[in-house]
This record gives structure tokens, sequence and C-alpha cells, in this order.
């Protein structure tokens, strides 16, 4: 629900979620971690009486920080003839560092998405299912991904290669015809249901995010994070609910502000 | 020893000028009242010419008229809840599941004809009256060696009664809960030569609500209506002219509640089928030796179904269904000698479509298909206590490709109460309508779905709007969809290790391939895509089914019968099955913590009890004209949904908790009141009053009935 900047300051991630009562409580509990590393550390260097040239850098513990309802372009009216739904087929960009959106899907003012679209600000898009990062054939940042078929909390490094930039990943799995595997579009974290990282039931008509999938990927500016998609509906419902209005991601996160791949959280 | 069995091929060749089937020969098993099988009826599904049941090959059930109306059995669903090994299903109806498989996957016959009429695959077993019939048999294992498609996990055939010879008349009248009512009427005449019988069933329901807190109703109110007509004449001592008949229609209303954009919008359901069918046969005996029979058979199903808005009584949504099936067949059976028996056959099928799903294509035709096939069967009884028989079947179709199907079949019986039985055989399902003919574009969601048949055109007409943002390959090149095949395996066998106990066990294994699946066609330039159908999936499904029949009570004026059932079910996706052994698969806990799902953590397939047992109990007190009967079932666990987005059941919220459910009966029968015979019933169904409200829609809770029926 927060996230710690660099310089140690704290910031609320979503507005919505923003309490003042739990504020305090909550600085106090992540400051808490480091205080106690650097107490057990600091006896290490006595014991051992190694000096701090070849000592191990401090273990940073990161927050997981949470991003909610994060509209990856929902519907905005209703076509009077057919009743189909519309929208404006224009993806949210969000920053991660910063923890909020840069340009929300909402915003159709060309001048202004051109300027910040092509801006190294954002890491990641979304639009409907399709989730796309600042680098490659999306954007001029060096973003890149690579999906984990791991848990979460299991990811505590970021894998050394492996990322893919939009636009280069030749290995999505193909659409599966008789005359042949078609290959799928070359996003870093392939589109179609079970493919990337949800799955589509037909039968309750619920898209659900596929559990233990974890997306690893270097942000705009080249620092590490990992992300793991929690609903694609408003406000997170639980069970999770078909007729809730789609297209709205809640996510969770852990960032690496320092370039360094340990992406440890608590 | 007994004469060969084969004989009764010759010996019924018009069977029904003799009697009723169940009244066998001389050459079975006399009937004793101390053995639990007093006397094999004669059953004509697995062969499709008679035999005696102990004596085919394949597992095969068979439930009397008598047992039915002792049960106080009313639809079909009644009577196959209690069968061993038999599941019932809730999809867009109530279906029948064999062997693990979904209810589209076994054939349902009436006098060995298909019963059409599917919804979702769902062909609704509410839908058949058990009125009129003197038994239904059922074979598990494919049969689509001699029926073709749809007879891939079982088939199912319900055998009307011939008009019996003398004149007769009866009334029958059932009241029960929820306003449950079911009303016959039958006549019945019939001399040696010729007979007739014409019958009419009113069931009707006024539908029950489990779910009280929340608008509209579980299962709607009905009526239902049956007309049936079944005839014979007997032109000479060759020719045997049959004739049967049959109209139904169903109303029903019922009211549901959708939400939009927030707000509750309450609808009134309303319903209406109407289905026929006509089925003359007339059978000649060319020889002693060849018999040929000729059928032909028409039906027509037709379906209505309207939603009206409750607060303004505005149409909001119209569905209309409709399907003509015509099938002309011939069949000649040749008893070479005692050890050889072969019978060959042929037909067309013309099928043809219409509604608002199945509109013209872009040449104006309506959905129509045809179908032509030929199967062959050999019988031979190459040492006495062995019987093979080998069968197979080619179908051609007009829209997909041709297949051809091969079963054969084992059955040894080294002594008299001991039988082993193998059977090794294909089966097949035809894509479906939607599979063939759906043309769907979701207005609301966007995307598009075309049919096998539709896709080029349909794909060509989105381009030419320019609504394709991205085409994954040609249409053009696509391969003709396949038929969904499978490969079976069968193998058990029946002992009578005493007089009154009889044991009987079947393991099977159902390997199948090319079940059919959605996949994009293409990408829209909305983001949604362009289905298509394709041949995918594979699953296997394998398991045991056993029963045993215990005759607990053997005495001149009283029986008790005791018959339990178990069966033990996996059914498996494989692709779900190598995903979980790569360890790939996990599963996310209420709190949020992901883990690593290993194969054992697979809860099978949607709908899948893993274990199920039966029970039956049946007293008969001869001098009272007394009989009960108490009728239990059991279901281990199933999963039926995916909540942490896995696509499996593996989560304890995914599954439906075990439960069994209990049936009494008690029957009284009056020898004579006034000029009539006289049978009273009393009943309770699920006597535990067990429900499972959103679960189990169609377990209502505990029902009463009362019944009476007058024989004139």
């Amino acid at each position: 629900m927060y996230r710690r900047f660099p310089d140690g300051g704290f910031t609320p991630l979503s507005a919505s979620r923003y309490d003042a009562t739990n504020a305090e409580t909550l600085t106090v509990r992540t400051m808490k971690t480091p205080v106690a590393f650097s107490i057990f550390f600091g006896f290490l260097f006595l014991l051992t009486g190694c000096d701090s040239t070849d000592a191990e850098p401090e273990p940073v513990i990161l927050d997981v920080k949470m991003a909610e309802n994060v509209p990856a372009d929902p519907a905005s009216g209703r076509d009077p003839d057919t009743g189909a739904s519309i929208s404006n087929n224009l993806f949210t960009l969000y920053d991660l560092e910063a923890g909020s959106i840069l340009i929300p899907s909402s915003q159709t003012d060309a001048a202004t998405r051109q300027r910040d679209s092509t801006s190294t600000a954002w890491d990641i898009g979304f639009k409907g299912t399709t989730i796309i990062f600042n680098g490659g054939t999306s954007g001029p940042g060096e973003a890149a991904a690579q999906m984990l078929a791991q848990p979460f909390a299991e990811v505590v490094e970021a894998p050394e290669g492996g990322y893919i930039a939009d636009g280069e990943n030749t290995s999505c799995p193909e659409v599966f015809t008789p005359v042949g595997p078609v290959p799928g579009s070359p996003y870093a974290i392939c589109t179609g249901s079970d493919n990337g990282w949800y799955n589509y039931n037909a039968g309750t008509m619920l898209l659900s995010p596929i559990p233990g999938r974890t997306i690893v990927l270097k942000t705009a500016s080249g620092n590490y994070a990992k992300i793991r998609i929690l609903s694609y509906y408003q406000n997170n419902p639980d069970p999770p609910d078909a007729s809730v209005p789609s297209r709205y991601y809640t996510f969770e996160y852990v960032l690496r502000p320092d370039g360094s791949r340990d992406l440890t959280s608590e | 020893m007994r004469l060969p069995r084969l004989f009764l091929a010759l010996v019924l060749v018009i069977p029904s000028l003799t009697a009723r089937a169940q009244q066998v020969p001389a050459d079975s098993v006399k009937a004793d009242s101390s053995r639990v099988v007093e006397m094999s009826p004669i059953v004509v599904t697995a062969t499709r010419s008679e035999k005696a049941l102990e004596d085919v090959a394949v597992p095969t059930t068979v439930v009397l008229a008598e047992t039915m109306q002792m049960q106080g059995a009313v639809r079909l669903s009644d009577v196959l809840v209690t069968v061993p090994g038999l599941a019932l299903f809730d999809d867009h109806g109530t279906g029948l599941q064999v062997q693990g498989f979904a209810p589209d996957y076994t054939l349902i016959l009436l006098d060995g004809e298909p019963v059409i009429g599917r919804t979702a695959g769902t062909l609704d077993l509410n839908r058949l009256t058990v009125q009129g019939l003197d038994r239904v048999e059922i074979v598990r294992g494919p049969s689509s060696s001699l029926y073709g498609s749809e007879a891939l996990a079982g088939v199912v055939n319900l055998i009307t009664a011939p008009a019996a010879e003398g004149f007769r008349s009866a009334l029958g009248g059932r009241f029960g809960s929820f306003g449950t009512t079911d009303f016959t009427a039958e006549v019945e005449a019939g001399r040696e030569r010729a007979g007739a019988r014409l019958l009419f069933n009113r069931y009707a329901s006024a539908g029950y609500d489990l779910t009280p807190a929340s608008f509209g109703t579980t299962s709607p109110a009905f009526t239902d209506w049956t007309a049936d007509w079944r005839s014979r004449f007997a032109l000479s001592d060759r020719v045997l002219l049959r004739l049967g008949a049959r109209a139904t229609v169903e109303d029903q209303e019922g009211a549901f509640a959708l939400s939009a954009d927030g707000t509750e919008v309450r609808y009134d359901d309303e319903g209406r089928r109407v289905d026929w069918s006509l089925h003359p046969e007339a059978r000649i005996r060319l020889s002693d030796r060849l018999r040929l029979t000729t059928t032909l058979y028409g039906a027509r199903y037709r379906t209505e179904t309207r939603y009206r808005r409750q607060r303004d009584g505005v149409l909001t949504y119209e569905d209309d269904f409709d399907q003509y099936y015509l099938k002309a067949e011939t069949q000649l059976d040749a008893l070479w000698n005692g050890r050889h028996l072969t019978s060959l056959g042929g037909g067309a099928v013309q099928e043809r479509l219409g509604g608002d799903r199945y509109g013209p294509d872009a040449d104006g035709e309506r959905p129509a298909a045809n179908q032509t096939y030929a199967f062959a069967q050999h019988e031979w009884l190459p040492l006495r206590l062995v019987e093979v028989s080998a069968s197979a079947r080619f179908d051609a179709h007009s829209d997909y490709a041709a297949r051809l199907t091969p079963k054969i079949a084992l059955l040894v019986h080294p002594a008299d109460n001991l039988r082993f039985r193998l059977s090794v055989g294909s089966g097949f399902k035809a894509p479906a309508f939607r599979q063939f003919y759906l043309a769907f574009t979701n207005a609301a969601a966007g995307y598009s779905v075309f049919g096998a048949t539709r896709v080029q055109e349909g794909v060509a007409q989105l381009q030419a709007e320019g609504v394709i943002d991205h085409l994954f390959f040609d249409p053009a090149t696509l391969e003709e969809i396949r038929a969904e095949s499978s490969v079976a395996v069968n193998i058990g066998g029946s002992i009578e290790p005493f007089p009154r106990l009889a044991f009987s066990v079947n393991a099977f294994h159902n390997n199948v391939r090319d079940l059919i699946e959605t996949q994009p066609i293409a990408r829209k330039t909305n983001g949604q895509f362009v289905f298509g159908y394709f041949n995918l999936a594979r699953i296997y499904t394998r398991g045991i089914e056993t029963d045993a029949t215990i005759r607990a009570i053997a005495g001149r004026r009283s029986r008790l019968d005791i018959i339990l059932g178990y069966q033990f079910l996996q059914a498996r996706d494989r692709e779900v099955v190598e995903a979980l052994e790569t360890g790939t698969v996990f599963g996310r806990n209420p709190s949020g913590r992901e883990y690593r799902l290993g194969p054992g953590d697979y809860g099978g397939m949607f709908g899948r009890s893993p274990h199920t047992a039966t029970f039956r109990t049946v007293y008969a007190h001869t001098p009272f004209g007394l009989t009960a009967s108490v009728r239990g079932r059991w279901r281990s666990r199933y999963g039926y949904r995916d909540l942490d987005g896995n696509a499996l059941a593996n989560r304890d919220d995914e599954f439906v908790a075990p439960y069994a459910v209990f049936d009494a009966t008690v029957t009284k029968t009056v020898p004579a009141l006034g000029p009539a015979d006289a049978e009273i019933q009393l009943g309770v169904d699920n006597v535990l009053d067990i429900t499972r409200p959103t679960l189990v829609p169609s377990l209502p809770g505990r029902r009463l009935y009362a019944a009476l029926r007058l024989t004139l």
C-alpha cells in the first residue's frame, strides 16, 4: 500500500487506500526490519572482525507495493445501436518507480499522449489483456520482461538474462492450426488465454490470472522488478465475479531501485 | 450344455408375435426364484439382434418395466439414477454420465432409433416418460461400430412394450410435492397377428426454488404432454410391419434476474418444446436363415425461448431452434449355421437445421448435412465356450472427414455361472451443430465464433467490413474437421458363486483424442478475437464398475434382493496431467499464497466423482401383493469451479462436498377392485432432504408422492 522512495520517505501508492491512521503504524513496521538487520550485522562485524571492504552488502528487504484498479481501457460507453461496449482503444501507461499512472487510457488528447508515451517516465502499459513495456516496439526505454513459472514470493533474485523487449519475442505459443503453427504476437508477455498471465474460462466467462506466474522486468531506466497480477476486475472481487466491470488491474510488485537483481521482499 | 444362443436370432425372428421380450424361449434358464438371475432377459442393443443378456460380450444392464414401476420411476432420469456406474450431470438439463463422459457422448435410442434434440450437448432425460416401456437397456463402452456418432461412452435404448393379445386399458395418476403430477391413460388391443397401443401421459410440476433469497426459480414450472402409438401387423408368417409414433409438447415458465450496471433487472422466461418422431419398420423373414429389416425414421425437435422484462413486458431475447432428422436403413441378418451369424446394414441420414443461431449461409442455404453409412458384424462360436463378435462401420458425412470404426468383443463362459468379457473398440462423436454451422458475433463483447463450414465466408465478410486486424492463417487452407474419437478397452466378467449371489465387474479405459475446442483464427480491430473450432484436446477416462446382487430371502411367499454397486473413476485431461508433471501448475490459497501442484493434486475433470456407490433393496411379499424398495446413491466430492485461476479443481472450495440421497417406495396390489385391478403406491424421494441449492439444481428437497393405477 505504500511505496518507499530511495530516499527512505513513504508515500501512499493509491489515494483510495490512503489512511492517515494506518500510515504511522505501517511506517514503523517497515522501518523496523532494516534497523534490526543493521544491529544484527553490526554484531557480525564485531565477532568476525572483518573490515568493511569485503563485508556482505546489507540486504535490503523490499516492500511489496500494491497498485489497484489501474484502468486498462475499460468500457467508456455503449454503442446505441448494437449495445456493444465502446472503449478508447488506448493504453494506460504506468510508472512503477513513482507508483502512479502517467497517462490513463481515458486521456484522449493526442498531443499529451504523444509527449508522454515517447518518454521513459513509464514502465508498463495496459490495454485489455495486453501488457506492454517501455522498450522495443512499445517505447523508447530499455524495458524488457519475461514470465517466470514461479510463485511471486519465491522469486528472490531477478534472472540475469532472458529479458525480451516487445516486438522481439519469437517464442510466444503458436496459434495451433491444421496448416501448421502460426507465431503468436511478439510481445514480451505473450497474449492469449493460457499463453501469458491469464486464462479465460468460456463457461464462467471469467478471466483469471494464472497462479504461479511472475513477471520479472527491467524498467525503462534499467532497474529490476517483479510483478504479480491479482485481478482484472474492478475492486478485485473475492470470489472472482465476471459481472463486475473488467479491464481494471490490481497487481502487486517489488522494485529494486539500485540496479541490483536482488528482489527479496517481505 | 445349452444350445448356442445364436439361435435366438432365428427363434425370435418375429419376437413381438410371441410375447414380450423378457419371456424367453425354452432354451434359456428356467425361472427359479432361489437364484438371483431367475432368467436372463433378451436384449437387442449390444449386437442389433436378440440375445440373452448373460451372453452379451459387452457390459450391459437392463432395467425392466416391473422394476421401474416398483421404484416409482416417472421419467428416464429416475430409472438411470439407480443403475450402478451411471451418474446424472446437470448442464442445460439432466444428462447422463457414462464412464466419466459428458452427456454428449451417450446415444439415447427409442426402439433403436436416436432421440434428437440436445441443448449444449445434453439430452434432457426428463423429456422421456417411462410409461409404455418394456425395458431400458444400457450398454457401456463404445458402440459406434454399430450405431455411429454419439455412441462413444455408451448407448441407452428405450424399448417399448409391444401390444399384447387381448384388450387392456389402464389409468394412472400420481400427486407429489412441488405440485408434481403425472397422469397416464393407455388403451391396448391385440390379436395374434395385429395389435396396437395408444398412450397419453401428462407430467407437470409447479417448479421449485432452492434459493429463496434471490429472485427466480431453480426449476421452472412446466407441463409436458406425450402421446405415443405402437402397433404391429403381420402381413403373413414372413412379414411383420411395425409403426411407432410419438409426439410431445412441453411448456415451461420461469423467472430470473440479471444485474445490469449494478441494478437487478427481472425477466420472465418462457419456453416451449415440440418434438415428434415417426418410425415405420418392416421385418421380413426371407428364409429360415435370412432376415431383412427395413426402417424409416423421421423426427423433428423444435424449441422456442422468450425472455420478457417484467418491468415493461418488452421481449428482450428470443431464440428458436428447429431440427429435422430423416433416416432410412436396412439390415440383413444371416445365420450360416449354429456357429456363424452375420449382420450387414446400411443407410442414409439427412439432417436440417433452422433457428436464430443457425441462419442461412452466404448462398442462402440453411444448414443441412447428409450422411451415408454401412456396417457389418459377424458373431462366431469357434468353440463351445467361446464367442467372438467383430463389427465395423463406415460413415461418410458431408461436413466432416469420413471414418471407419471397428470393434471386437470376446465372451468366454467356462461354466454356466462364470463369464469373462473383453472388448476393444473405437467410438466417435460427430462435431456438434455449433461446431459446424455457428456464425455468431457477440454484439456486447465483440468477439466472433464460426463453425467449420462457416469459417471461410465469415472471415471473408469480416475482412470486407474492415474489422480484421491480423489474420493468423488463411481459413481456406483449413483441413476438414474430424469427429472426436476414442479407443476403449472393457474387460470384466460375472460370476454366480452361489445361487443366491451374483457378482460382476468391469474395468474400462477410454482414450479420447481430437476433442474439439475453440482457438483464435484472427484478431479484430477491437482487440477481440475470431474463434474457430479445432481438433485439439486429449483426455482419458478409466475406472472399475462393479455390482453384487444378493437374494437375502428366497421364500415361496417373500423375497428380498439387495443390489450393491460401486464405481471408481478417473477422468483426466492429458495436457493438464503433463503440465502437472512438469511442475508449471500452481494453486493459490485464499490468502494469496501460491504453491506448486503435482499430479496428485488434480481433482479430475469437473463434475466427475472418483467414487460413487449405489444400493437398492427390494422386498416382495406375494400373498399381500406388497413390495417395498429402498434405494440410495452416494457420490464422493467432485470439482465444479475454479477460483484460483489455474482452470483446475484443486482447492477444497472448488469441490461439491460428497452427498448421499435415499429414496423409498411401498407398492400394494389390490387384485380386484370392482372390474379393475388396482395398484397403490406411496413414496418418498430424497428422504434425508439433502440439497445443494446452487450446485445441484436438479436435487430438490424431500418429495412425497402417492399414486394409484387401475388396469381394466
